[in-house]
């Protein structure tokens, strides 16, 4: 029983200390930032998102994901495009 | 004086008609946006909930005052027809149409509208057309246009403030002032929008949005 909750607890312990990761997306068509506060605030509801910051310039979106947590390619395609966006190249960075 | 506004006002429909558009009756999925303008034509108030990338449904009510008065209201569906996501600019073409009552007096009727909007936007430049078509029995029955043709000063970031300078036409066939054209400073910072201008036939022009 002990040798199970100690592995619980360190288990536990790593995946709080994982590390976060960021990743960075560009994004066609934002070109507007009254349009793009949809794409920023659709990232922001994600539960495993911890900051999201919008380059309008350089046409990127930059999330920080909660420590131990990410969000797959297919769930950043899926936000940028029900806010109304075309999403283009991702990069991740830990 | 008329003369080079009509002129003026052919190129910039030219101008907007020959680009591919977009403009903005939809948010993104799960936003709700609140418009609400008053210019010589009267006053309008929309509320668009948008629940899928292509579709928007909400209330549309507008009190006219521009030759006649009388109050319209219903509910209206806003669709995106096609959009241009591209590296450096955007394009729509976006559709509304709505259904309810108009009431002019004791006059009440079914009324109808539908709209199309193309819209073109980069970071620096926005084009913008509307023709619009209202039928409401014997209280209104009526085609308008309008376009916007504008410039960003400066190039803002996400978080400033947004500054644009624009032209916008306004053509009412039906009406007293066919050709109205009023220059628009457009402010918008985050989710709110500002749109201030004073027109040729001598109106002030206050529009707003705000989106949640």
């Amino acid at each position: 029983m002990r040798h199970i909750i100690l592995t619980v607890v360190i288990l536990a312990g790593l995946s709080a200390s994982a590390p976060a990761e960021t990743i960075t997306t560009t994004v066609n068509g934002m070109v507007c930032a009254f349009c793009a506060t949809g794409i920023e605030k659709t990232f922001r509801k994600q539960p495993e998102v911890n900051t999201v910051h919008v380059d309008l310039p350089k046409k990127r979106v930059t999330i920080t994901t909660k420590p131990g947590k990410t969000l797959s390619d297919a769930k950043i395609k899926e936000v940028v495009t029900y806010s109304g966006y075309t999403m283009g190249k991702i990069v991740r960075e830990k | 004086m008329k003369t080079i506004y009509r002129l003026f006002f052919c190129l910039v429909l030219t101008l907007a008609v020959a680009l591919p558009a977009q403009a903005k009756p939809l948010s993104y999925v799960g936003g709700t946006m609140v418009m609400q303008e008053n210019d010589e034509t009267g006053y309008t108030l929309s509320v668009d909930y948008t629940f899928d990338p292509h579709f928007a449904l909400g209330l549309y009510a507008k009190y006219e005052i521009n030759q006649r008065e009388f109050y319209m209201a219903g509910p209206e569906l806003n669709t995106l027809i096609k959009r241009w996501n591209l590296p450096d600019g955007q394009g729509n073409i976006f559709s509304m149409t709505g259904a309810g009552i108009a009431r002019q007096g004791s006059n009440i009727q079914p009324a109808a509208w539908a709209a199309l909007l193309a819209d073109y936007e980069t970071r620096r430049w926005f084009f913008s057309y509307e023709p619009r078509l209202v039928y409401a029995g014997d209280i209104e029955s009526s085609f308008w246009q309008r376009a916007y043709a504008g410039f960003a000063p400066y190039l803002a970031n996400y978080d400033d403030l947004n500054t644009w300078l624009l032209i916008r036409a306004d053509h009412h066939p039906a009406k007293n002032d066919h050709f109205v054209v009023t220059p628009v400073l457009r402010l918008f910072y985050k989710t709110i929008w500002l749109e201030v201008g004073y027109s040729s036939n001598q109106h002030v022009m206050v529009n707003w949005t705000v989106q949640f």
